[in-house]
């Protein structure tokens, strides 16, 4: 019987290093870094962050056409719930490609990028994410003809809710 | 944990065609966050959390989320679409350990 079991459990243990495995191979990404994109999860400084993704790009000011929706103060770090919305139109000929959410001191800082299709029929996307400390949040807007578009707005946070 | 994966996907009940009309979902996921040792090294392990968010209405994708570490526990998003016939909501959600999540949602009209 305890033979038995622990066949089972090692046959167990094998199964879920398979499974591990496999969702290493789904995400080749170098130790320490390991995003979604290469573009992303790193821990770097705002202006790395920013840099890195969007090169050398101007970032027009974008404060009129961006709507970035964050409570001033955030009791709780851990969830800070965020919606962007943009008034542009959403056609196929131009519409609102992606919308970065970065937060300025978070370790690490691009937060979330939003992938948006004609389809969406309005470019509005809301998520709930983490704040480390007092900080200024963005939304970088790109558009479908490359123009680059941010808005920013300072966020109070009482308790901090980012262990990394 | 035995909820992980779980979701719950909320769509407008008065939607007309042609409405933009606004959707949340929610996740139940831990969404680890990176932990550190006490020289504040990272712990280098993969740390479980959810990669990317797809949504599509009608088969066809209406926004894609590529997250971080720095999303919230439990994450919830909103994103918008454009109602032209009645059909599902789907997303799916896949994090850093294979795991893949799918919930759906019929969007009907009113």
């Amino acid at each position: 019987m305890a033979e038995a079991l622990t066949r089972r459990s090692a046959l167990g243990r094998l199964g879920a290093g398979v499974a591990v495995a496999v969702g290493a191979l789904r995400n080749p990404a170098p130790a320490g870094a390991q995003g979604s994109s290469p573009a992303f999860g790193l821990q770097e400084s705002v202006q790395d962050g920013l840099k890195r993704v969007f090169g050398g790009r101007p970032i027009k000011d974008g404060a009129a056409m961006i709507k970035l929706d964050i409570p001033p103060i955030a009791e709780n770090g851990a969830v800070v719930p965020v919606n962007v919305e943009v008034t542009a139109p959403m056609t196929p000929a131009s519409y609102v490609k992606s919308i970065w959410i970065v937060a300025d001191k978070n370790r690490i800082p691009m937060v979330v990028k939003a992938t948006l299709t004609p389809e969406s029929g309005q470019a509005f996307v809301g998520v709930n994410i983490r704040l480390g400390e007092t900080t200024d949040v963005r939304a970088v807007v790109e558009q479908s003809d490359g123009t680059l578009l941010m808005a920013k707005r300072e966020v109070k946070v009482t308790v901090g809710g980012c262990g990394g | 944990m035995s909820d992980i994966g779980k979701i719950r996907i909320r769509v407008p009940s008065n939607a007309k065609a042609g409405d933009v009309v606004r959707v949340r979902c929610l996740v139940i996921h831990p969404m680890e966050r990176v932990e550190r040792d006490a020289q504040g090294k990272i712990v280098d392990r993969n740390y479980n959390y959810i990669t990317r968010v797809t949504a599509t209405y009608l088969g066809k994708p209406v926004a894609v989320f590529d997250l971080t570490q720095s999303v919230s526990e439990n994450p919830a998003f909103s994103f918008a679409l454009k109602a032209t016939t009645p059909g599902p909501v789907k997303v799916t959600f896949v994090d850093t350990h294979g795991g893949k999540y799918e919930g759906t949602a019929e969007l009907a009209f009113a």
